[in-house]
C-alpha cells in the first residue's frame, strides 16, 4: 500500500521541479513533467481501486507518523483509504490529468507557463491531502491549501486590478467559511477527544439524535462547506473567479475543489445524520442556491458566468440530496457533474481560445462549423446537464429528484423548475455560441480555427465519459443495479445504525419514478424547446448591458447581493478601519506633520513638539488604565 | 465579578499597633503601651513631608522656567529623605540627599544652564488637552485614593523592630547575601546606559543608513 | 543561569574587541558568542526546575525553551546586521555589546523569582532598546523614535514599579513563591493593595509587549527604528514580555484567576482588533509589520487569557513561529530597501518596495511568501500551529469561545494584509533586473524559512 503514498507526493515533487526551475526547464518539458504525475497518480488510484475491491473492503489506514501530542489529543499524519476517498481520488487525478494536458496546449502562449504548472501540481497535492486525509485536521490543511491555490491561480493573470480583487475576495469569504470548518473542529475534539474519522464515528453512534453538541458541529462544518462549495450566502466569490484561466475553472471552480463541501458533509455522514434539523437546514439552502443560482444562469452573457452559475446551481443540487440524506446520490452527482461540467469549462475554453479570449456569447454565433470537435463535445455536455436520457446528467439528477420528491413534494417541484431553467440557459448557452451568423468583429472571424490535439483529446475523453457515466448507477427501475450505490452502501453503516429512522422511508413505485423520470424530461425538453424557438428561429440577441428591464436587470445584476454585500459588510468594515486609521493616525499623525515644517526649523523646538504628541500618548494609556482600575475597583469605591 | 472575591476588614485602621498574642520570644507581662506622643508626632510629620512633596513635585511639572524645576525637584528628594528616615531607612536617607539631591542635581543644573534653555518655548498642548489630562489624572488619583482608603494593610509588630534595619551593615548583608545576583547584574544596566549614552553623544561624521 | 553571566561577561569583551583597528571580528566573535550562552542555556536541562541565587532565578524546561527562542532570534537578527561593518561611522562594538547586554535582560524575565530580577530586566531590555532606537542619530525619525520611546517606557516603568511596591505592601515578600503563599492562605482576606499592585504591573507589561490601549507608541518606534533593530525588538522584547506575564500570572496568581481574567480578556479582544483593522490601511511595510504585531501579541494574550495547562506550550510555539517569520519579513525588508534607500530616500520601505520581487529575486519572494503565510496562520507553517495550539487552549477553557470567534474573524482579516505583500511580490510590476543578497544573508533567510516549514511540516519537533 506504500504506493498509494505516491498519489499525492507526485504532484508535489511536480510542484517542486516546476516551482524551483520554471526560468531554467525549457517550456516543452514544463508540461510534461506538470502532467506526468497527475497521471501516474490517476494509474496509482486505479490499481488502489482495484486492490480495495478485491480486499474485504474495510477502510484502510496507512499510518506515516505522529504528527501532534497535545495532553490527551493526539493527531497522527495518516491517510484513510476508502470508498469515498477511492472515489474522489479517481475524479480529482483523472480529470485534473485531462485538464492539465489540455493546459498544455491552452497556455502554451502565457508568459507564466511553469508557474501555471506549478500551482495546479500544488493544487493537486492539496486536493487529494483533501481526499485521503484520515481526520478533520489533515482535511482542514488540504481545505486551505486549495483555497491558497485557487487564490494564487485565480489572480494568475495579475495585470488587472479586478483579477486580484476577485482573487482576494474569493480568498477571503473561504476564510469566513473556514471559520466554521476550525471552530467545527475544535468542538469535534471538545466532544469526542479526538479528530480521526473512524473514532469519531464510532463514538458518535452511541449518541442521541437531536443532541445538541452534534447540530453544533454539523452546522459550523455545514458553514465551512457553504464557503468552499459556494451556497447561499457565500457564493458569490465563485462568479468571480472566473477571473482565473479556464483550466483553472474547470479544475478548480467546477470539478473538484468546489466539491470539497459535498464530500466533507458525506465524510462526516454519521454526524449529520444525527442532525436532522441541521439537514433540513441544508436541503433548504441547496434548493435556494440551485433556483437562485440558476436563474441568474438565464440572463448572463458571459460565457465563463453562465457555466459559473450553473456550477452554483449543481452544487446547489447536491447540498439538497445530503439534505434528504440521499448521500451515495449527491457524490454520484459530484462524479458525473465533474465530468461534464470540466467538459463545458474546457469547451468554453476551446472557443475563448478560437475567439482570440472573447468571452461574450453576444458577439459569438455560428462557430460549429469552424469548431467541430469542440461543438460536439459542448453539445453532449449540455444534453447531459440538461438531464435528458441517456447521457451522464439524467441519472445522477434524477436520482436526487426522486430522493427529494419521498421527502417533500413541494422541493421535488422546485428542483424540477431549477431543471428547466437549467435546461433553458443550457441551450441558449449553446445556441448563441455555436448556431446562427457570426456576431463578432472581422479580425475575430479570421482568426478562428479548432484547437489542437492536446485541447480536443481531453475534449473527447471526457465527452465519452459524460455519455456513459450514468451508467456507473442505473437504478432498479431502469434494469440496473445501483452499482455506486451499492459499492458507497459500507460508507452509511454506521449512519443508519445511529439514525435508522432517517433510512426508512416507502420506496417509490415503479410507476411513481417512471413519472417522475418522465416530467424531469419531458420539462427539460420544453425548456430546450423553448431556447431553441427564442433563439433560433427568432435569432434573438440579448441586449446589450444596461437595457434590461423590470425584473429582468434585476437578475442581470445577480440580485445585487454583492451591492448588498458591500452595504451592510464591507463599508462599516471600511469605516471602522477608518475610525480607528483616523484615531491612531491622522490625529497624531496630523499634529506630527502639521508640526514638521517647525521640527526642521529648530532642534529646541523638537523636544516641545515630541512631548506634546507622546503626551496624547500618554494620556491615551492613562485613560486605559483609569479605565481599567474603575473596571475592577468600582464596586469598592461606590459601595 | 470582583465582588465574590474581594473582602475588607472594616474595623482596621492604619497605626493600630496590635497585640499579637503569638509572639513568642519574649512577651512581656504587662500589655504594651504606645507611647502617645510619638505617634501623633510622627503622624504630623508624615503628612507634613507628604503633602510637601507632592507639592514641590507638581512643581516641578508645572514651573516654567527648568531651573526652578531642578530647584522643586531637590526639594522633593529632601522630602523622600524625611520618609526614609520615618521608615527608619536612614543610610538609603543619606545615599539620596548625597546621590540624587547632591551630585545629580547639580549635573542637571549645568546641563540647563549650558544648554541655555528659554523660558518662552511655545506651549504645544492645547488648553482642551490641559483640562482633559488633569481631568482623567485626578479621576486617577481619586480611584487610587479610594481603594486605598478601603485597604486592608500589613500590620506592624513592635517585639521584632529592629532600629539598625535600615543601616549600613544590615544593608550591606542583604545585598551581598540574598540579593547578591540582582544588586551585580543593576551594573549591567548601569553599563548599558553609559554606553548608550556616550554612543549617542559621541560627535560623528558621515551618514548611515541600515 | 549560566547564560546570564556568560552573556554579561561577553558583552565586555564584545566592547574590548571594539578597540581593535578592524572591526570585522565582531559580527563572527557576537555570533560566537550567542551561539556559546544558547549552548549554556541548556546545561541544566536534565536537573531542572531549580531555584538559583537565594531564590532569585528559577529555571525549569518552560523558561529554557522560551531563553533558547530568544537566543535564536538575536543569533538571527544580528547575523543579519553585516551592514554595520560597511560603514566608517558606525561603532558595531557598541552595537553589539548592547545587544548582549539587552539578552541578559530578556532571560533574567523570561526566569524572574523575585520582582526585583523583573523590574531590572525589564530596564535593561528596555534601556538597551531605547539606545538601539535611536542608534541611527542623523535620521530625524529614528530621533524621534527613540525619545517617544523612552518617555513612554518610563512612564510604564514607574508604573509597573508601584504595583510592584503594593504587591510588597501587602504580602511583605518580592518573592513569587510567598506572593503565591500569600494568595494561597488568605484566599479570602486578600488585601485590595495586592489587587491593585496586580493590575499596575501587568499594564506594565502590557506596555511593554504593546497591547491596547498601551500600544500607541508601537507604530511609531518601529517605524522610527532601524529595521534590523527593529526585527530585534518585535521579536526578543515579546517573546521575554510574554514569558514574564506568564511567569508572573502562572507563578503567583493563579488563585484569582477570577479576578484577572476578564481585565486580560477585555485587553486581548481590544488588542486584537486594533492590532488587525488598523493594519489594514498601512501603506508602510514597517507600520503593517507594527500593527501586525500587536495582533500578534493578541494572538498570545488569548493563550494568557485561557491559562490552562496547555498554555506554556502553545505561547512557546507561538513565539516561536512569530519570531522565525518576523526575521525572515525584516530581512528580506532590508535586502530591498537597502537597495532602494541608495537611489531614492522616498518610501523605501513602501508595499511598492516588494513590487515585482518575484521576478527579480525568487528566493526573497519565496522566503517572504512563507513569513507572510506564516504570520497570517495558513496551514504547512509554524503559524498555522502556533494558532491551532493558541486556540486549542482557549476551546480547553471552555467558557470563552466567544473570544475565539472574535480571534478568528480577526485572523480573516489579518489574511488582507498579509495577501497584500504576497500580491505585491507575484503580481505587480515593479523595477526589473536582479537584486543581489549577499550569501551570508541569504544562509539567515533560508534556515528561518526552512524552520518555519519544518515546524510547519512536524510540529512534533518541539516537544
Amino acid at each position: 500500500m506504500n504506493l498509494l503514498l505516491l498519489i499525492p507526493l507526485l504532484p508535489l515533487v511536480g510542484f517542486l521541479i516546476n516551482g524551483i526551475g520554471f526560468k531554467h526547464i525549457p517550456k516543452s518539458l514544463v508540461g510534461v513533467i506538470g502532467s506526468v504525475g497527475p497521471v501516474v497518480a490517476f494509474i496509482l488510484s486505479i490499481y488502489a481501486f482495484g486492490a480495495f475491491r478485491a480486499g474485504n473492503n474495510a477502510p484502510v489506514i496507512i499510518q506515516l507518523f505522529d504528527w501532534i501530542t497535545v495532553g490527551t489529543l493526539n493527531i497522527s499524519f495518516s491517510f484513510q483509504i476508502d470508498q469515498l476517498s477511492l472515489l474522489m481520488l479517481l475524479v480529482v487525478t483523472g480529470v485534473g490529468s485531462l485538464i492539465h494536458i489540455y493546459s498544455i496546449g491552452y497556455m502554451s502562449h502565457d508568459a507564466g507557463f511553469g508557474k501555471f504548472f506549478a500551482f495546479l501540481n500544488l493544487f493537486l497535492f492539496f486536493m487529494l491531502l483533501l481526499v485521503m486525509g484520515s481526520n478533520y485536521v489533515i482535511m482542514f490543511i488540504g481545505w486551505e491549501g486549495v483555497g491558497l491555490c485557487s487564490y494564487l491561480l485565480i489572480g494568475f493573470w495579475n495585470k488587472v486590478t479586478n483579477y486580484n480583487n476577485a482573487a482576494r475576495k474569493a480568498f477571503i469569504m473561504n476564510r469566513i467559511g473556514d471559520l466554521g470548518f476550525l471552530l467545527g473542529i475544535f468542538l469535534i475534539i471538545q466532544t469526542f477527544g479526538t479528530v480521526e474519522y473512524l473514532p469519531v464515528f464510532e463514538k458518535a453512534v452511541g449518541m442521541s439524535v437531536g443532541d445538541s453538541a452534534i447540530a453544533a458541529i454539523t452546522l459550523l462544518l455545514f458553514v465551512g462547506a457553504m464557503g468552499k462549495s459556494a451556497q447561499i450566502p457565500l457564493y458569490t466569490w465563485l462568479p468571480d473567479a472566473m477571473a482565473g484561466p479556464t483550466p483553472v475553472s474547470a479544475l478548480i471552480h467546477a470539478a473538484t475543489m468546489v466539491t470539497a463541501g459535498i464530500y466533507m458533509v458525506v465524510r462526516s455522514n454519521v454526524l449529520y445524520a444525527l442532525a436532522p434539523d441541521t439537514l433540513e437546514i441544508v436541503a433548504i439552502i441547496g434548493l435556494a442556491t440551485a433556483l437562485m443560482a440558476a436563474s441568474i444562469g438565464l440572463f448572463q452573457n458571459d460565457i465563463k458566468k453562465v457555466l459559473a452559475y450553473s456550477t452554483v446551481s449543481q452544487l446547489g443540487y447536491m447540498f439538497m440530496a445530503l439534505g434528504v440524506a440521499a448521500y451515495s446520490s449527491a457524490m454520484f452527482h459530484v462524479i458525473t457533474h465533474a465530468f461534464f461540467k470540466a467538459l463545458l469549462f474546457l469547451g468554453a475554453g476551446s472557443v475563448i481560445h478560437a475567439m482570440s479570449d472573447e468571452q461574450d456569447i453576444r458577439n459569438m454565433g455560428g462557430l460549429r462549423k469552424k469548431l467541430p470537435i469542440t461543438f460536439l463535445t459542448f453539445l453532449i455536455a449540455t444534453i447531459a446537464i440538461s438531464g435528458i436520457p441517456p447521457f451522464a446528467g439524467f441519472f445522477s439528477k434524477d436520482e436526487i429528484l426522486a430522493h427529494v420528491y419521498e421527502h417533500n413534494k413541494l422541493m421535488w417541484a422546485l428542483g424540477v423548475l431549477g431543471s428547466i431553467m437549467t435546461s433553458f440557459y443550457m441551450f441558449r448557452l449553446l445556441f448563441l455560441t455555436f448556431f446562427g451568423d457570426f456576431r463578432g468583429t472581422h479580425e475575430q472571424a479570421h482568426h478562428l480555427h479548432e484547437s489542437p490535439i492536446s485541447m480536443t483529446l481531453p475534449l473527447m475523453v471526457l465527452a465519452v465519459l459524460s455519455v456513459v457515466g450514468g451508467f456507473m448507477n442505473v437504478p432498479h427501475v431502469l434494469g440496473g443495479h445501483s452499482a455506486l450505490a451499492t459499492f458507497m452502501d459500507p460508507l452509511f453503516a454506521n449512519a443508519q445504525r445511529a439514525n435508522p429512522a432517517l433510512f426508512e422511508h416507502g420506496h417509490l413505485d415503479h410507476s411513481t419514478e417512471y413519472l417522475l423520470m418522465g416530467v424531469s424530461v419531458g420539462a427539460a425538453l420544453l425548456a430546450m424547446g423553448a431556447a431553441y424557438v427564442l433563439f433560433i428561429s427568432k435569432k434573438n440577441v440579448p441586449a446589450a448591458d444596461g437595457q434590461e428591464s423590470g425584473l429582468q436587470k434585476v437578475i442581470y445584476n445577480k440580485y445585487y447581493v454583492d451591492e448588498f454585500y458591500e452595504a451592510i459588510f464591507v463599508n462599516p468594515m471600511r469605516k471602522l478601519s477608518d475610525a480607528l486609521y483616523s484615531f491612531g493616525e491622522f490625529i497624531v499623525d496630523g499634529l506630527v506633520k502639521g508640526a514638521g515644517g517647525l521640527v526642521k526649523l529648530s532642534s529646541g523646538q523638537l523636544r516641545q513638539l515630541q512631548t506634546g504628541e507622546t503626551g496624547f500618548y500618554v494620556f491615551a494609556m492613562v485613560v486605559g488604565i483609569t479605565a481599567l482600575l474603575l473596571w475592577n475597583f468600582g464596586a469598592i469605591i461606590f459601595k | 465579578m470582583v465582588y465574590d472575591i474581594l473582602y475588607f476588614n472594616k474595623h482596621h485602621t492604619s497605626y493600630t499597633i496590635h497585640h499579637t498574642p503569638y509572639t513568642t520570644h519574649h512577651t512581656p507581662h504587662t500589655p504594651y503601651i504606645i507611647h502617645q506622643d510619638f505617634k501623633t508626632m510622627a503622624d504630623k510629620l508624615f503628612y507634613f513631608l507628604s503633602f510637601l512633596a507632592l507639592l514641590s513635585a507638581m512643581m516641578v511639572v508645572t514651573a516654567k522656567n527648568p531651573i526652578h524645576s531642578v530647584l522643586y525637584l531637590i526639594l522633593t528628594f529632601f522630602c523622600l529623605s524625611g520618609h526614609y528616615v520615618l521608615l527608619n531607612a536612614q543610610f538609603v536617607a543619606v545615599v539620596n540627599i548625597i546621590v540624587y539631591a547632591g551630585a545629580i542635581m547639580v549635573l542637571f543644573l549645568f546641563v540647563i544652564m549650558f544648554l541655555n534653555l528659554k523660558q518662552d518655548d511655545e506651549e504645544a498642548k492645547t488648553n482642551l488637552t490641559k483640562i482633559a489630562a488633569t481631568i482623567v489624572g485626578g479621576t486617577l488619583g481619586v480611584i487610587l485614593v479610594a481603594v486605598f482608603r478601603k485597604a486592608q494593610l500589613g500590620t506592624y509588630n513592635p517585639y521584632s523592630f529592629n532600629s539598625q534595619v535600615g543601616m549600613v551593615e544590615n544593608l550591606g548583608e542583604v545585598l551581598y547575601n540574598d540579593y547578591l545576583l540582582p544588586f551585580e547584574l543593576a551594573s549591567v544596566l548601569f553599563l548599558i546606559a553609559m554606553v548608550g549614552a556616550v554612543m549617542l553623544a559621541k560627535r560623528e561624521v558621515g551618514d548611515r543608513h541600515f | 543561569m549560566l547564560s546570564i553571566i556568560l552573556l554579561s561577561i561577553f558583552g565586555i569583551v564584545v566592547l574590548f574587541l571594539g578597540f581593535q583597528k578592524s572591526k570585522n571580528i565582531l559580527l563572527p566573535a557576537t555570533l560566537l558568542c550567542i551561539a556559546i550562552a544558547f549552548a549554556a542555556n541548556f546545561v541544566h536541562w536534565n536537573d531542572a526546575p531549580g531555584l538559583y541565587f537565594k531564590e532569585m532565578l528559577f529555571e525549569n524546561r518552560l523558561t529554557m525553551s522560551f531563553s533558547a527562542i530568544v537566543l535564536l532570534s538575536a543569533f538571527l537578527v544580528v547575523a543579519l546586521t553585516r551592514g554595520f561593518a560597511d560603514d566608517e561611522a558606525a561603532q558595531p562594538a557598541e552595537y553589539y555589546a548592547i545587544i548582549l547586554f539587552s539578552l541578559v535582560g530578556a532571560i533574567m524575565m523570561i526566569g524572574f523569582d523575585n520582582l526585583i530580577m523583573l523590574f531590572l530586566g525589564v530596564e535593561i531590555l528596555s534601556v538597551s532598546m531605547y539606545v538601539l532606537t535611536g542608534s541611527d542619530k542623523r535620521n530625524l525619525r529614528s530621533n524621534e523614535a527613540a525619545l517617544k520611546y523612552f518617555l513612554m517606557g518610563a512612564f510604564a516603568t514607574g508604573i509597573m514599579l508601584f504595583g510592584i511596591a503594593l504587591l510588597y505592601g501587602a504580602t511583605g515578600s518580592f518573592n513569587l513563591t510567598d506572593i503565591r503563599g500569600y494568595v494561597g492562605t488568605n484566599s479570602f482576606s486578600i488585601s485590595t493593595l495586592l489587587y491593585v499592585g496586580l493590575l499596575l504591573v501587568l499594564i506594565g507589561m502590557l506596555f511593554k509587549v504593546s497591547a491596547a490601549p498601551f500600544h500607541f507608541w508601537t507604530p511609531d518606534v518601529y517605524d522610527g527604528a532601524p529595521t534590523v533593530f527593529t526585527a530585534f525588538m518585535s521579536t526578543i522584547v515579546k517573546t521575554a514580555g510574554f514569558a514574564a506575564i506568564y511567569r508572573l500570572l502562572s507563578g503567583s496568581f493563579e488563585g484569582i484567576y477570577n479576578f484577572w481574567w476578564f481585565t486580560l480578556a477585555a485587553i486581548t479582544i481590544l488588542t486584537l482588533v486594533v492590532g488587525n483593522i488598523t493594519a489594514v490601511y498601512q501603506q508602510s511595510f514597517k507600520r503593517m509589520m507594527a500593527y501586525s504585531s500587536i495582533s500578534h501579541a493578541g494572538y498570545l494574550l488569548l493563550s494568557l487569557t485561557a491559562m490552562t495547562a496547555q498554555t506554556p506550550d502553545a505561547i512557546v510555539f507561538y513565539s516561536l513561529a512569530y519570531s522565525l517569520a518576523t526575521v525572515s519579513a525584516f530581512g528580506v525588508l532590508m535586502a530591498v530597501a537597502r537597495e532602494k534607500s541608495v537611489q531614492s530616500h522616498e518610501n523605501a520601505e513602501d508595499f511598492e518596495a516588494f513590487n515585482g520581487l518575484g521576478k527579480r529575486n525568487p528566493l526573497l519572494a519565496f522566503v517572504l511568501t512563507v513569513s507572510m503565510l506564516s504570520l497570517a496562520g495558513i496551514p504547512l507553517t509554524a503559524g498555522f500551529w502556533g494558532k491551532f495550539f493558541i486556540f486549542g487552549t482557549i476551546v480547553e477553557r471552555g467558557n470563552l469561545i466567544w473570544m475565539l470567534i472574535v480571534a478568528i474573524l480577526m485572523s480573516a482579516v489579518g489574511i488582507y494584509y498579509y495577501f497584500k505583500v504576497i500580491i505585491a511580490t507575484y503580481m505587480k510590476d515593479g523595477e526589473t533586473g536582479a537584486l543581489r543578497v549577499p550569501p551570508f544573508y541569504r544562509i539567515v533567510l533560508i534556515v528561518s524559512t526552512t524552520l518555519t516549514l519544518l515546524f510547519g511540516l512536524i510540529p512534533k519537533l518541539l516537544s
